[in-house]
C-alpha cells in the first residue's frame, strides 16, 4: 500500500502517510488515499478521464491544491477517481495530472466519507533519505 | 488530562489555567467540566486552549466547553471573543464546516400515532433529501440567486417560497447574518455549493425524528414556549451546515492566512490557528466570505426543513400547518460573529469566536424572537444518534460568564477506525433497530463510525453546562428514526 492511515493523530477526522521514491509517486499515493477515503476503490470503473493542471508557490501548496482538487471535482462533476497519473515540473510548482473514474453510482459504488477538506495539521512534504513523504489530515 | 500543577478549581464544573502556565499568554484558560469529564479531556484540549490565550486581542478568558476535543488550531468547543479594532480573526476558530448547527421543528403528533410510520417516514425523506458522499440537491437556482442566498440566507428563502412567514426570526440572527461579500467567494467554491442546497452532507451530520422523554422532561413551563406540550410529542432535528460551499471558502481562506501572518508581525503556535487582524484586508475578506457561507447553511437547513414538512404531510395526509411543524429555533455551532457583550465593567462591540459551542443569550435579550424573549435562546444540544439530544435555553449567567455561549454535543472519544473495530454498521443498525430506532444511512462504514460508543457522554455534558448555570435543560429528545448522512 503507498499509503496508511493514521487512526490515533485526528479523533474526529482521518489522517494518512504517503511516501513514494519520487515526488510524482508521493503526489499520486496521497491522490489515492483521498478517493480510499470516499469510496471502495475496487468498485470504480475508470470510464471518464479529466486532466487538470495546477499551479502553487512551493511544493507543499502544490500538493495542498492538487488534493483540493479531487475533492473539488467529487462536489462539482461528481467524479471518483481510482487511477492518477501526475507530472510534477521540474521547479515543483506545477503539475500536469491525468485522472481515471467514474460518475459517483449510489448502487453501484462503496461510498464511505465525504472529505470535507485538506487541513493544514501536520501537513508537508518532506524528504528522508531516498524517500518523498507526506502526513495529511482531512477533515471529515 | 496531562498533568498541570497551576490549574484551579473556580466552583465544582469550571477550571482555570492561569496565563503563568504558557509564555504569550494574554488572559487565563477557562474550562468548563464536571471532574470526570476534566480528566477524560484529551492533551490537545489543554494545549489548544491555551493557544487561543495567546492570540492578539483576545478578551477575558479562552474557553473550552464540557463537550471540547482536539480540534484544527482551536479545539472543538473552543469560544474566544476578540477586541474587535486591536483582535484577530482565525478561520481555524470558525472551523471548515462554516455555520454547522442544529435545527428543531415541533409536530403536534405523539409516539403512538407516529410508532408504526417512523420506517415510512424515514425511508421518504431519506429519498427527499440526499445524503452522503458528493450529492446535489434538486433546487437549481442561478448564480444571481445563489449571490442572494449568500446574502440573505432564510430570507430569502421566505420571498421564494421555501419558507413560512414566522421561519426568519426563529433562526439566529433572524436566518441570515449581515455583513456578506460575495466578491470575496471564489469560483471554486461557488462551483462546490450552488448545486447542495438540502443536502444533508456526510461525517456526523444527520437527521432525526425525536420524541420528548418522558423521565426527563425537566420544565414544563419553559418547554410551553417553545411549543413541546406532551409527553412523546414528535420533533424533528437536523444537524448539517454549509457544505461543500463552507469547506471550500475555509480552505481557501486558510491558506490565504497561512501566508499573510508574516505581514502582520503574528506568529502562531500552530499553522492552523493562522489568523490576521479583523481590521486588516484579509481579516474583511475572509469575515465577508465567511458570511456568506453561514447564510448558505442556514438556507440549506430551511430547504431541509421545507422536505421534511412535505414528508410528514405526505405520510399523515394532512398539511404541514395543520401538524404545526413550526420552527423552534435554529442555532450555529462553528462561527464568528460581531456582537455587543458587557465584562468586567466594559460595553464592547467583539468578534466571538464559537467553534463546536452554541450561543446560548439569556432572557430579554433583542436578538431573541419576541415569543421566547422573557425565558431565553432555546439551545439545541445533538447527541450522538444511539444516545439522544437536549433542549435547553440561554441564560443570564452565560452572558455574564461566557460572551453568552455553551457546549454543542457529546464531542467524540473514539477514532473513526476504532469504531469500525468495534462495530460493523449493518450489526448496529440491527441493534438499534431492537432499541426502537429505525436508521437510514448513505453509508455503512460511516454509519459504524458514529456509533454511540465512539462519544461522551452528553448527559453529564449537558449537566456540566446546567450546573455551570450557562444554559439551562429544558426537555431530553430521543430518537426514534434517523438519517446519516
Amino acid at each position: 500500500m503507498p499509503f496508511r492511515f493514521l487512526p490515533d493523530v485526528a479523533l474526529a477526522d482521518i489522517a494518512f502517510e504517503a511516501e513514494s521514491d519520487s515526488v510524482e509517486g508521493l503526489f499520486e499515493s496521497s491522490a489515492l488515499a483521498v478517493s480510499d477515503v470516499m469510496v471502495d476503490p475496487e468498485t470504480l470503473r475508470s470510464e471518464t478521464t479529466k486532466k487538470v493542471r495546477i499551479y502553487a508557490e512551493d511544493l507543499d501548496r502544490l500538493l495542498y491544491d492538487f488534493l483540493t482538487e479531487i475533492i473539488v471535482v467529487k462536489d462539482v462533476d461528481s467524479l471518483l477517481f481510482r487511477e492518477f497519473e501526475v507530472e510534477v515540473a521540474a521547479d515543483q510548482k506545477s503539475l500536469k495530472a491525468t485522472m481515471k473514474g467514474e460518475p459517483i453510482d449510489r448502487v453501484r459504488h462503496l461510498l464511505r466519507n465525504d472529505v470535507k477538506a485538506v487541513t493544514m495539521h501536520l501537513f508537508g512534504v518532506r524528504r528522508e533519505g531516498s524517500r518523498w513523504k507526506t502526513t495529511v489530515v482531512l477533515d471529515i | 488530562m496531562p498533568h498541570i500543577d497551576s490549574i484551579k478549581q473556580i466552583s465544582d464544573v469550571v477550571w482555570e489555567i492561569p496565563t503563568s502556565y504558557k509564555p504569550g499568554m494574554l488572559v487565563p484558560a477557562r474550562i468548563y467540566a464536571t471532574k470526570k469529564l476534566l480528566d477524560g479531556m484529551d492533551a490537545g484540549v489543554f494545549e489548544q486552549v491555551t493557544n487561543l490565550a495567546c492570540l492578539p486581542g483576545i478578551v477575558r478568558n479562552a474557553y473550552a466547553m464540557a463537550d471540547a476535543h482536539w480540534g484544527y488550531g482551536f479545539p472543538i468547543g473552543g469560544v474566544a471573543a476578540f477586541d474587535t479594532e486591536s483582535g484577530v480573526i482565525s478561520p481555524g476558530g470558525v472551523g471548515f464546516d462554516i455555520n454547522c448547527g442544529m435545527r428543531l421543528i415541533r409536530t403536534n403528533l405523539r409516539y403512538p400515532e407516529v410508532k408504526s410510520k417512523v420506517k415510512e417516514l424515514v425511508d421518504l425523506i431519506f429519498r427527499l433529501v440526499p445524503a452522503g458522499v458528493g450529492v446535489k440537491g434538486t433546487l437549481r437556482i442561478s448564480e444571481s440567486q445563489f449571490e442572494e442566498v449568500m446574502k440573505y440566507g432564510v430570507q430569502w428563502c421566505a420571498e421564494n417560497e421555501l419558507a413560512w412567514e414566522d421561519d426568519p426570526s426563529h433562526v439566529e440572527e433572524g436566518g441570515f447574518i449581515k455583513g456578506a461579500d460575495p466578491s470575496k467567494v471564489s469560483r471554486q467554491a461557488r462551483s462546490r455549493g450552488i448545486e447542495q442546497l438540502g443536502t444533508l452532507g456526510s461525517g456526523n451530520h444527520y437527521l432525526e425524528i425525536q420524541v420528548v422523554d418522558p423521565a426527563r422532561f425537566f420544565d414544563r413551563n419553559l418547554a410551553k414556549y417553545f411549543g413541546i406540550v406532551e409527553e412523546d410529542q414528535v420533533v424533528v432535528m437536523v444537524h448539517c451546515g454549509s457544505r461543500g460551499f463552507g469547506h471550500q471558502v475555509g480552505s481557501d481562506y486558510l491558506r490565504v492566512f497561512d501566508g499573510a501572518m508574516k505581514r502582520y508581525g503574528i506568529s502562531v503556535r500552530d499553522r492552523e490557528l493562522a489568523c490576521a487582524p479583523f481590521s486588516s484586508k484579509e481579516g474583511k475578506d475572509y469575515y465577508g466570505a465567511m458570511v456568506c457561507a453561514a447564510n448558505m447553511a442556514f438556507a440549506n437547513r430551511q430547504v431541509i426543513v421545507q422536505k421534511v414538512r412535505e414528508a410528514f404531510s405526505q405520510v399523515f395526509h394532512k398539511d404541514a400547518e395543520a401538524l404545526d411543524m413550526h420552527l423552534i429555533y435554529d442555532v450555529c455551532h462553528n462561527v464568528a460573529k460581531v456582537e455587543r457583550h458587557s465584562y468586567d465593567g466594559v460595553k464592547a462591540e467583539l468578534l466571538v469566536h464559537r467553534k463546536g459551542a452554541t450561543r446560548s443569550f439569556g432572557p430579554g435579550h433583542h436578538d431573541i424572537p419576541a415569543p421566547y424573549r422573557a425565558v431565553g435562546q432555546p439551545v439545541i444540544i445533538g447527541g450522538s444518534m444511539e444516545t439522544g439530544s437536549y433542549l435547553l435555553v440561554g441564560t443570564s449567567k452565560a452572558m455574564e460568564d461566557t460572551f453568552g455561549s455553551t457546549a454543542h454535543g457529546s464531542g467524540r472519544t473514539m477514532s473513526r477506525t476504532a469504531a469500525k473495530r468495534e462495530v460493523r454498521g449493518a450489526e448496529l443498525q440491527r441493534k438499534m433497530l431492537e432499541r426502537g430506532i429505525y436508521v437510514k444511512s448513505a453509508t455503512m462504514d460511516g454509519l459504524a463510525e458514529e456509533a454511540g460508543m465512539a462519544y461522551k457522554d452528553i448527559s453529564e455534558v449537558v449537566e456540566t453546562m446546567d450546573r455551570a448555570g450557562i444554559s439551562k435543560k429544558v426537555v431530553a429528545l430521543r430518537p426514534v428514526g434517523n438519517i446519516k448522512g
